[in-house]
């Protein structure tokens, strides 16, 4: 870091870089929730299944966030490793609507959790239950059961539902992962 | 990126290099880096560098760790340092292949190739195909098709180059990009409509109709740029050259448009490929030479020299079109640029006239130390082909050959030096005496062993020929006292052959073979011991057996012989009669272009053949007693017609008093099966038929192999020559085609294959007599017959010598088979061995009136052989 940059960064101009990962099952909307956090001129308009991972930049009003936005694809899952060591954060998205996988999406967490880069770190770690919109979606509470996150007890967490399509509830999220790497950080 | 690297090193002479030592797992370490932040872009390019050297060093990269440096580099996308990127894409496509999982990438390249940043997208299409299978090509299908009709000229070659390479692999999925590549075919940028072009020329590559079309509708709309231009006129031509022939299509209409191109690229390559036609036409040519002719005074060094390159080509084939260029070829001659001015005077000396020569050779002599060792071997050939054309002017030129001989060079230079001047010596008797002391001088001071061994083979061979054959002595014996073993042995042999042939000569050689004998070198004595001792006999048919016309039997079956000689040991001497004869190599008519190549000879080949027939023959207990195998035709006679039921071919193998016809059959019914399959053959002469081997069973399409034993005639053992009516006997049983059951109930049945012949020509096996006047004497006249005949329907000399060499089977020998031009007499020497082993030398003279009149004289040891002869040419 040059001199430049520390004096923007005691002055508060420059914002603290926050490498978060996006993971969750295919089809669970994590590049569209990605998408919407960009700032309104740089979100596209056409998503495609991710291939591998694409990464994203974003800014709140406090940090700047880099998101690793991992592709949900059963053959890419095996992938996410290699760049738990670099995250943060975690945001963790999970199709609401989607009852049939929710044991999918368990089990996947479950590995997340128990990988020797994650497992004894404190990364707070953020849920989407996701397409809230839909009828036969189910509540937040009812997501945060079946996932049993009521038994991570070493790391912070926090879910809520949200409609990436219109962006509800996304801000939700983002200020409580905002809140909590502050409070991490001091 | 190597390139600059090595650039470098030879600027400041190689320990300047940042990259020399670099150690593999040291890099590997620092690539960890990479997982840093925030990222040091100029850190993590500088390691990047060091990676992609190591790869293209050679150094191998386990998977592992290309894997695991390669996830790391990954995340150095969150970087937006361009030069990091770029860096990044280059490594993408260099860990390709070794890393695994490098489909990780796709969506951060497609990100990239749809974004806004233009200097990114062409690369990241290139990386992104480079990674891509054929299975996930259907995902990026869609952007590939958007990336092909950009408008960015770069990221639209990006994709139709990619595309180009994706063809290989996945053909299917490429071939429906082909609208969006027409599309970019109309575009303004000239890279991006060349690229296009190429794309749909390989998409449509094995469709004759469809290259045609697309070529007949870009000439129509035309082309902006001249590299699609040029491409097209290569895929004309290759067109053409395929089509064979009809010259008025509307490709060479479109290639000769070409000419009138602003473009002088354009130009060149249309003319060019004009000339490369086949059997082009003065007409056809005409123009083509016309526009290089105009390119020979360019300014531009690059145009003139591919101008003159081509003329150059131009000239072997059609000296007559080039000569209208002579005068713009004679302004290069003294052009700055050497290789310009090299080429510009073997082409003039193609297309010259006798009187320019002089003129010539003194202007290529004054710079012909400035150019390299390849282009004085294209002045070499020049000269060849000159001499070869006029034979007055060989003075000047083998001077000039011979001052070029002074000077330094490379073995290739100097063989082709070497090569030329006996290529000379051959053609023209008058330059031998000079050529020889040329030579002389030459071996004097030669550091090639192959070279000075091949000149005194040559001295021992013609010197003794001379006027004064006492001048080469000082030179060959100064390579004994001076040179190498090998030189050595070769200056002996020669030395024996002077002494051989001149009886005043013979008490100083034998001096100095005398010499020779306490030589270091076991083979030097050998053959100096040797030598003396044939030479002291003085006898001079012994002289002609041992020194000038060495060992006539195949070495691999001279070795098997007496292998098989010391196993048996027998009271007899053994029998050099009973080895098998080396094949004389057929002295291939040297092609016109290129006389300084080696005739390769097929001799070991042949000799192998003869062995495994022999082996063949040997293992059937009925041919046990025939004694050895003497001659095996050299190619198999067909019986049948192609696409019959049964193909036959047959191999005539001839013994000391019989014959074995070996039929190769083909059973091409694949609802039948052939038993006990007989050739019958049914004799017109003397020849009676002694006995059958069949083959067992024919099954469809597995060759199988018959013979038929004949023995020659007693009573008139003159009557060589015979025809043979074959008739093809066998049991006929059907089977199933699918199962191969067959019906247990046969049928006989005969199939009549064509006559066969066996001529003068299968009693003689070709040897090749290097002195065929020793020969000659050797055999002496004791039984030799004289008769003079009338060739009335052959017209030229030529024909007589190729039809009788042809019909007799035998050696030419001493080049007689080549008639000099212009004379209406000739003598053709011919050698041979006549079955059972005797010497047979036929010397034919040959007078052209209206008709041809033959003398032919038939020397042999024994009289069958001449009048057999006789017999056949009567």
């Amino acid at each position: 870091m040059g001199l430049f940059d520390k004096l923007a960064g005691w002055l508060g101009l420059k914002k603290k870089e926050v490498h978060v990962l996006c993971l969750g099952l295919d089809n669970s909307g994590k590049t569209t929730i990605i998408n919407k956090l960009k700032p309104s001129n740089a979100q596209t308009q056409d998503i495609v299944p991710t291939i591998g991972f694409s990464i994203e930049k974003f800014k709140t009003s406090s940090l700047s966030f880099t998101v690793f936005d991992m592709s949900g694809q059963g053959k890419y899952r095996d992938l996410w490793e290699h760049y738990y060591k670099e995250g943060q954060a975690i945001i963790f998205v999970i199709d609401s609507s989607d009852k049939l996988r929710m044991v999918v999406a368990k089990e996947e967490l479950d590995t997340l959790l128990n990988h020797p880069d994650i497992k004894h770190r404190r990364l707070p770690i953020l849920f989407f239950a996701n397409k809230m919109d839909l009828r036969d979606a189910v509540s937040s509470v009812k997501v945060s059961q079946l996932l049993s996150l009521e038994n991570i007890k070493d790391k912070p967490w926090h879910i809520c539902a949200s409609d990436a399509l219109k962006g509800e509830g996304l801000q939700e999220g983002v200020d409580w992962l905002q809140g909590q790497m502050q409070a991490m950080k001091t | 990126m190597l390139k600059k690297f090595d650039k470098k090193d030879e600027e400041s002479g190689g320990n300047s290099n940042p990259f020399q030592h670099l150690e593999k797992s040291a890099v590997l370490q620092e690539a960890r880096v990479f997982n840093e932040t925030p990222i040091n872009p100029r850190k993590c390019a500088h390691i990047l560098t060091k990676i992609l050297y190591l790869i293209n060093q050679g150094e191998h990269l386990g998977v592992m760790e290309a894997t695991e440096s390669f996830f790391a580099m990954t995340k150095l996308f969150q970087s937006n340092d361009p030069t990091l990127r770029r860096m990044c894409y280059l490594t993408i496509k260099e860990m390709s292949s070794i890393a695994e999982d490098v489909i990780i990438v796709t969506s951060s390249l497609t990100k990239d190739m749809t974004g806004k940043d233009d200097n990114y997208r062409g690369p990241a299409v290139r990386a992104l195909c480079q990674i891509t299978d054929s299975t996930m090509l259907q995902a990026i299908e869609r952007y590939m098709k958007q990336a092909i009709v950009d408008k960015v000229p770069s990221v639209s070659s990006s994709a139709l180059v990619s595309s180009l390479h994706l063809l290989k692999t996945s053909y299917d999925v490429v071939k429906r990009w082909v609208n969006e590549a027409q599309e970019a075919a109309s575009s303004d940028n000239i890279m991006v409509q060349y690229h296009a072009l190429g794309l749909l020329y390989h998409v449509r590559k094995n469709d004759r109709l469809a290259v045609n079309k697309m070529l007949s509708k870009f000439t129509r709309h035309g082309l902006k740029s001249p590299f699609a231009y040029c491409l097209m006129i290569r895929i004309a031509s290759k067109l053409l050259e395929e089509e064979a022939g009809s010259r008025d299509s509307p490709l060479f209409d479109f290639i000769e448009s070409c000419l009138r191109n602003k473009h002088e690229m354009v130009v060149y390559e249309a003319a060019s490929a004009i000339v490369n036609l086949p059997n082009c036409t003065a007409k056809e040519l005409a123009p083509a030479v016309s526009v290089l002719q105009l390119f020979c005074s360019s300014p531009k060094a690059a145009l003139r020299y591919a101008a003159v390159r081509t003329l150059n080509k131009v000239a072997m084939k059609h000296p007559s079109a080039v000569t209208a260029c002579n005068l713009d070829l004679e302004n290069l001659v003294t052009d700055s640029n050497r290789s310009i001015a090299t080429l510009a005077i073997t082409t003039l000396l193609k297309t010259g006239s006798e009187s320019s020569i002089d003129r010539l050779m003194k202007q290529i002599s004054s710079f012909m130390s400035e150019i390299s060792d390849e282009f004085k071997v294209v002045v070499v050939q020049a000269i060849n082909a000159l001499c070869q054309k006029y034979p007055r002017k060989h003075a000047v030129l083998m001077n000039f050959l011979f001052t070029m001989l002074r000077e330094e060079g490379g073995f290739e230079y100097k063989r082709a030096i070497v090569d030329c001047i006996i290529s000379i010596i051959e053609e023209n008797s008058e330059s031998k005496e000079t050529g020889l002391s040329h030579l002389c001088e030459f071996i004097e001071d030669c550091e090639f062993t192959v070279l000075a061994t091949r000149i005194l083979h040559l001295l021992g061979q013609e010197g003794p020929k001379t006027n004064n054959p006492s001048k080469y002595i000082r030179f060959i014996y100064n390579r004994v006292v001076l040179e190498h073993e090998e030189v050595r042995a070769g200056a002996v042999s020669a030395l024996a052959k002077f002494g051989a042939q001149n009886e005043e000569m013979l008490p100083s050689i034998l001096v100095l073979l005398r010499r020779c004998v306490m030589d270091d070198d076991n083979e030097v004595r050998d053959r100096a011991t040797f030598y003396l001792n044939v030479l002291e006999q003085k006898q001079k048919a012994l002289n002609a057996g041992y020194i000038l016309n060495g060992l006539t039997v195949s070495i691999p079956g001279l070795e098997r012989a007496l292998h098989q000689y010391t196993l048996e040991p027998s009271e007899k001497p053994f029998d050099l009669k009973s080895v098998p004869l080396a094949t004389a190599p057929i002295i291939e008519q040297r092609a016109e272009n290129v006389p300084v190549a080696v005739v390769k000879q097929p001799e070991k080949v042949a000799a192998t053949r003869q062995e495994i027939f022999q082996e063949q023959l040997g293992a059937i207990p009925e041919f046990r007693g025939l004694g050895p195998l003497f001659k095996s035709s050299p190619e198999p006679v067909a019986l049948t017609e192609l696409e019959t039921e049964y193909v036959v071919r047959c191999t005539k193998h001839t013994f000391v008093s019989h014959m074995v016809f070996q039929f190769d059959c083909t059973n091409t019914l694949n609802d039948q099966i052939l038993e006990n399959v007989t050739v019958q053959m049914e004799p017109t002469e003397g020849y009676e038929v002694i006995g059958y081997v069949p083959a067992k069973t024919l099954v469809y399409n597995q060759p199988g192999t018959c013979y038929t034993l004949v023995a020659l005639s007693e009573e008139d053992p003159t009557a060589v020559a015979c025809t043979f009516s074959c008739m093809m006997k066998f049991t006929v049983k059907d089977c199933d085609p699918n199962t191969g059951e067959t019906d247990d109930e046969g049928y006989e049945d005969e199939y009549v294959l064509e006559d066969l012949e066996v001529t003068v020509a299968d009693h003689i096996q070709r040897v090749l007599k290097p002195n065929f006047g020793a020969a000659w004497d050797e055999v002496g006249d004791e039984f030799e017959k004289e008769e003079t005949f009338t060739l009335s329907a052959i017209k030229t000399l030529e024909e007589a010598v190729s039809n009788i060499v042809k019909f007799l089977g035998m050696q030419p020998c001493e080049r007689s088979d080549k008639v000099p031009d212009n004379k209406n007499s000739h003598t053709l020497y011919l050698a041979g061995v006549f079955r059972g082993g005797h010497d047979l030398l036929v010397r034919s003279r040959l007078v052209l009136t209206d008709t041809v009149t033959m003398q032919v004289t038939a020397r042999s040891a024994e009289e069958l052989p001449v009048d057999v002869i006789m017999a056949s040419v009567g």
